[in-house]
C-alpha cells in the first residue's frame, strides 16, 4: 500500500462535478506532481485531501488510514499539511505569527521553537524579517513563508498548490530547489503545478489530470518525453 | 538620574521641502517665512482669546458667560474656551520660537488645528444663535471680532506649520529610575482623571436649563484634541506609553484606582455617577462586541439583544412586582444566570455562522435583533412587560443596605449611585481582563486567523465552526452581565432600550475606537454615549451631527482612534520601525494571489 493512495475520487460543488475520478499514489520520500490545465480539478483534489471539501465518492488512504471523512484539523494532525493556492498568508500578521499559526495544532513549545528556527535556516530572509508583516513581502518571499508555515505542523506529507504562481523564473527555481531539499530530508511532497516543465523535471512521479480525471502517469522524465504531454502542456516550452 | 535623550530627528530640519498636492503653491510661497507665520498665527489666536466674541446677549442668556461680551481686562482671569485659545496660542508661539524643539512644525500644526476648530465651533454657535454675522462682528455700537481673529490665527498657524515641512515624530528613549517612572505614571493618570472629570462635567448637565452644554463640551473636546495632537507629535505620548508598558501591572492597578476616585472630583454628583455608570454598561458591552467583531471578524448587527436578554432575565429574578417569576435571588447569582442565559442565546444565534458569511451573517444577526425587540414589545411569554416594561426593580443590596444609598465616611459624603459606579468600574475591569487574556491566547489567535482568512485558518487546523460559536457565546455572556447590572441600576427595563439603533451605535463604538483594542472600545463607547447626553439642545440635529462626526472620523482615521497595532513588536524591535512609520494602511493589505 502506498503512503497516500487516492482511488476514484469524485468531488462536486453542488451539481457541478469538478473532480470525476482521480486515482493516484504517492510513495514515501518522493516528490509527486499533479499537472494539468486550468480548471482540470487539481486544486479541488488537494482541498479534498486536506479535508476542506468532502468527496462525493472515492477513497483517500493516508499512512494506512482512510481520511476522506475526517475534518481538516484531524487530517492535519495526522501529518498532512496544505499550502493553499495563492499562498493565503495572514497578510496583516508578522512572519512569526504566521508560523505560529502553522503550528496551531501543536502544543510542544520547545518543538515549535525548534521548527521555527529550522524554517529560518531554510529561508534566511524570513529570519531577518520575522516581525515584519507578511503582506509587505515580495511574491517569492511570501511563497517561502507559505511553505514555512505549512512545515510548522511537522508534516509527513507536504502538499503545495501552485508554488510557482506569479514568480519570476529565478525565484521559481529557488523555491523548487528548496522543495527538493525538503524531499531529501525525508518529507514527502505532493505538488500541484501548471508550470509542467519545471514540475516534471523535479518529480519522481507525476500524473496528468484532465477534465477531472487522471489520464496519464509516469516518472517525471517519462512524461516530459511523452509527445501527448509535450503537445498539450509544454507547448512552446519544448519547441517543435 | 540616568536620563539620556536621543531624538532621532535632527533639531533643525532640512531646508524647506517642495510641497505637492492641492496647496503646493501656497505652501511653497509660505515656506521661507514659516516660523514668522506660526508666531503671527499664535499671536492672533491669543488676541482672539482676549477680544469680545458676541455683540449682544443671546436670547438664551450670555454665552457661555458674561465675559464673552467684554474686552478682557483681567489677563489672568480668563476662563472657558477663551482660556483654551490663550493657552493654545501661547504654546504655539513658544514652540515656534524655540527652534531646538524636534518636530516643532508638527506640534504647532496640532495646536493650530485645535485653535481653528475651537474658534469655528464657538463662532458658528454665536452666529447661529445670534441670528447672523452681526453677532460676531459689529452691531449696535459694539464690536466683537474675537472669533474671526482666533479663526484666522488658527489657520495662519496651520499654514505656517505645514509650510515649514512636517518632521517625523521623534523617538525618545529616556529611562528613569523605576520609582521616578512610577511617580510620573501616577501623576499622569491623576491628570487624566481630572481631564475626564472636566470633559464629563463640561458645560454642565444638558437640556433646557443649560442650553450651552453641548457647545461648551464640543469646544473643550476640540481644545483637548489639539493639545493631544501636539503632545503626540512631540513623541512624548509614545514615550509615556512605552513607560507604562514597562510597568504594565503597576499601570493597570493605578488606572483602576484612579477610575475609582472619580466620585471625589467635580463629577462626584448623583447625575454624573449615573452617566458614568451608563457609559460603563456600554463600555462592557462594546468590549464583548469587540470579541465578536474585532477579534473574530463576525459582523453582528443585533448585538444589543444580548444586553436586553441579560437585563430581562435579571429583572425577572429581581423580585420586582411586575416580574412574571416571583423569585428574588441574590444579585451575584442573578448576574451569573443572566450572563449564562445570554450566552446560550449567543450560541444559538452563532450557529448559523457555520453556514453563512459576511453580508449574509449580518442579515441573520439583524433579524435576530428584530425578533428580540418585537417579542419584548409584545410581551411574548409574559417575561418582558411589553409596552409597560418591568418597572420598580429593587436596587441591589445586602440586608437593609442598598446600592443606591449615598455613603458618608467621616466628613466625606459620596453621592448616591456611587456604589453602582464602583461596581461597574470593577465589572468593566473584569471584562477587560477577560478580553486581554483571550486576545493573546490560543483561542484569540484562532479568532484573528479566522478574521483574516477563514479558509487559510481551517487549513492551519483551526476548527472554525466551534471557535466562531465560542466568540458569539463569550461576547453574549459579557453583554448579559452588563445587562443584569443595567436592570438594577436603572430600575426599569423596557424593550425600547434595545433597538436596532443601539446595536448600530455599539458597532460604531467598536469601529470608531479601533477594532480589537480595549481602550478603543471604551473610548468609542464613552464618546458615543456621552455625545447624545451633551448634545440635547441640538435635539433635532443630534443624529445628523452624530452621523457627520462618524463620517469625518472614518474619512480621516479609518483605523479607529486607538488602532490595533502589534505594539510590542513595534516598540521593541527597531527593524520594524520603517514599516511602522508608514502607519497602518486604511485597508487590509491583501496578499495578491
Amino acid at each position: 500500500m502506498a503512503f497516500l493512495s487516492v482511488r476514484d475520487l469524485v468531488v462536486a460543488y453542488g451539481a457541478i462535478q469538478a473532480v470525476r475520478g482521480v486515482t493516484f499514489d504517492v510513495e514515501q520520500g518522493q516528490i509527486v506532481s499533479l499537472i494539468g490545465s486550468n480548471g482540470a480539478g487539481k486544486t479541488t483534489t488537494l482541498r479534498t485531501l486536506s479535508g476542506l471539501l468532502r468527496p462525493v465518492s472515492g477513497t483517500i488512504e493516508f499512512d494506512g488510514t482512510p481520511i476522506q471523512k475526517m475534518p481538516a484539523h484531524e487530517i492535519l494532525s495526522r501529518g498532512v499539511a496544505h499550502s493553499p493556492e495563492g499562498r493565503r498568508l495572514f497578510a496583516r500578521m508578522s512572519v512569526e505569527e504566521n508560523l505560529r499559526l502553522g503550528a496551531y495544532t501543536r502544543k510542544d513549545e520547545a518543538g515549535i521553537a525548534q521548527d521555527m528556527q529550522r524554517v529560518y535556516d531554510l529561508f534566511p530572509v524570513l529570519g531577518e524579517r520575522r516581525t515584519n508583516k507578511a503582506g509587505l513581502f515580495s511574491g517569492g518571499e511570501q511563497q517561502m513563508l507559505a511553505i514555512g508555515r505549512a512545515l510548522m505542523s511537522r508534516p509527513k506529507l507536504l502538499m503545495l498548490d501552485e508554488p510557482s504562481m506569479g514568480l519570476s523564473p529565478i525565484m521559481t527555481q529557488r523555491i523548487f530547489d528548496t522543495v527538493k531539499e525538503l524531499r531529501d530530508e525525508g518529507t514527502t511532497v505532493l505538488l500541484v503545478e501548471q508550470n509542467a516543465l519545471v514540475a516534471l523535471a523535479l518529480s519522481d512521479k507525476a500524473y496528468v489530470i484532465d477534465l477531472g480525471r487522471t489520464t496519464l502517469s509516469g516518472t517525471g522524465a517519462e512524461l516530459l518525453a511523452d509527445p501527448r504531454v509535450q503537445e498539450a502542456y509544454l507547448g512552446e516550452n519544448v519547441g517543435t | 538620574m540616568t536620563a539620556t535623550a536621543t531624538p532621532e530627528t535632527p533639531a533643525t530640519p532640512a531646508p524647506a521641502p517642495r510641497h505637492t498636492g492641492r496647496f503646493a503653491r501656497l505652501l511653497d510661497a509660505a515656506a521661507p517665512r514659516s516660523t514668522v507665520l506660526m508666531i503671527v498665527g499664535g499671536v492672533l489666536t491669543l488676541v482672539g482669546g482676549y477680544l469680545p466674541w458676541a455683540t449682544f446677549v443671546l436670547n438664551e442668556g450670555p454665552y457661555p458667560e458674561k465675559a464673552t461680551l467684554n474686552f478682557f481686562v483681567d489677563p489672568f482671569g480668563v476662563t472657558g474656551f477663551r482660556l483654551h485659545l490663550v493657552i493654545l496660542g501661547l504654546a504655539a508661539i513658544v514652540v515656534a520660537a524655540l527652534r531646538r524643539i524636534p518636530a516643532r512644525h508638527r506640534i504647532v500644526r496640532g495646536l493650530g488645528i485645535g485653535a481653528t476648530v475651537v474658534a469655528l465651533i464657538n463662532g458658528l454657535w454665536i452666529t447661529v444663535e445670534g441670528g447672523g454675522l452681526g453677532a460676531i462682528t459689529a452691531s449696535e455700537g459694539s464690536i466683537a471680532f474675537g472669533s474671526i481673529a482666533a479663526l484666522l490665527g488658527g489657520l495662519v498657524t496651520v499654514l505656517g506649520a505645514s509650510a515649514g515641512g512636517l518632521e517625523r515624530k521623534p523617538v525618545w528613549t529616556w529611562k528613569l529610575p523605576w520609582w521616578a517612572e512610577w511617580i510620573l505614571l501616577v501623576v499622569l493618570f491623576v491628570i487624566v482623571l481630572l481631564l475626564v472629570a472636566a470633559v464629563l462635567t463640561s458645560g454642565g448637565q444638558g437640556g433646557v436649563v443649560n442650553p450651552y452644554a453641548g457647545v461648551v463640551f464640543l469646544s473643550l473636546l476640540a481644545a483637548l484634541g489639539g493639545a493631544f495632537a501636539a503632545l503626540n507629535a512631540s513623541g512624548l505620548l509614545t514615550w509615556v506609553s512605552v513607560v507604562s508598558e514597562r510597568h504594565r501591572t503597576f499601570s493597570v492597578i493605578v488606572l483602576l484606582i484612579v477610575a475609582l476616585l472619580l466620585p471625589l472630583t467635580s463629577a462626584g454628583t448623583e447625575y454624573w455617577m449615573t452617566v458614568a455608570s451608563n457609559i460603563g454598561v456600554y463600555a462592557a458591552t462594546a468590549i464583548g462586541l469587540n470579541i465578536v467583531v474585532g477579534l473574530a471578524g463576525l459582523l453582528d448587527l443585533g448585538y444589543v439583544a444580548f444586553l436586553g436578554i441579560g437585563a430581562f432575565v435579571a429583572a425577572n429574578l429581581s423580585g420586582a412586582a411586575a416580574s412574571h417569576i416571583g423569585i428574588h435571588l441574590p444579585f451575584v447569582l442573578v448576574m451569573i444566570i443572566s450572563s449564562v442565559v445570554a450566552g446560550m442565546f449567543g450560541a444559538i444565534v452563532g450557529s448559523p455562522t457555520l453556514r453563512v458569511r459576511g453580508d449574509y451573517l449580518a442579515i441573520v444577526t439583524l433579524a435576530f435583533g428584530e425578533i428580540f425587540v418585537r417579542s419584548a414589545q409584545n410581551n411574548i411569554g409574559g417575561l418582558t412587560g411589553g409596552a409597560n416594561a418591568i418597572p420598580n426593580i429593587p436596587a441591589m443590596g445586602v440586608g437593609d443596605f442598598k446600592f443606591s444609598d449615598s455613603i458618608v465616611i467621616g466628613s466625606l459624603r459620596l453621592p448616591s449611585g456611587v456604589l453602582y459606579y464602583f461596581l461597574i468600574v470593577l465589572l468593566v475591569a473584569a471584562v477587560m481582563l477577560v478580553f486581554a487574556h483571550l486576545k493573546y491566547s490560543r483561542l484569540g489567535r484562532a479568532w484573528i486567523a479566522i478574521r483574516e482568512d477563514e479558509d487559510a485558518a481551517s487549513a492551519m487546523g483551526i476548527r472554525t465552526g466551534p471557535i466562531k460559536i465560542l466568540a458569539f457565546l463569550i461576547g453574549a455572556m459579557l453583554a448579559g452581565l452588563a445587562g443584569a447590572f443595567f436592570a438594577h441600576k436603572t430600575a426599569v427595563v423596557a424593550y425600547d432600550s434595545f433597538r436596532f439603533l443601539e446595536s448600530v451605535t455599539l458597532l460604531a463604538a467598536v469601529i470608531l475606537g479601533g477594532m480589537g483594542t480595549i481602550p478603543g472600545a471604551v473610548l468609542g463607547a464613552s464618546i458615543l454615549f456621552v455625545l447624545p447626553e451633551k448634545l440635547r439642545e441640538f435635539s433635532d440635529y443630534r443624529l445628523l451631527l452624530f452621523g457627520l462626526a462618524l463620517v469625518l472620523i472614518m474619512r480621516f482615521r479609518p483605523q479607529g482612534i486607538v488602532p490595533d497595532r502589534h505594539r510590542k513588536a513595534e516598540l521593541t524591535d527597531p527593524d520594524v520601525e520603517d514599516v511602522a512609520k508608514e502607519g497602518p494602511g486604511p485597508l487590509p493589505t491583501r496578499v495578491e494571489p
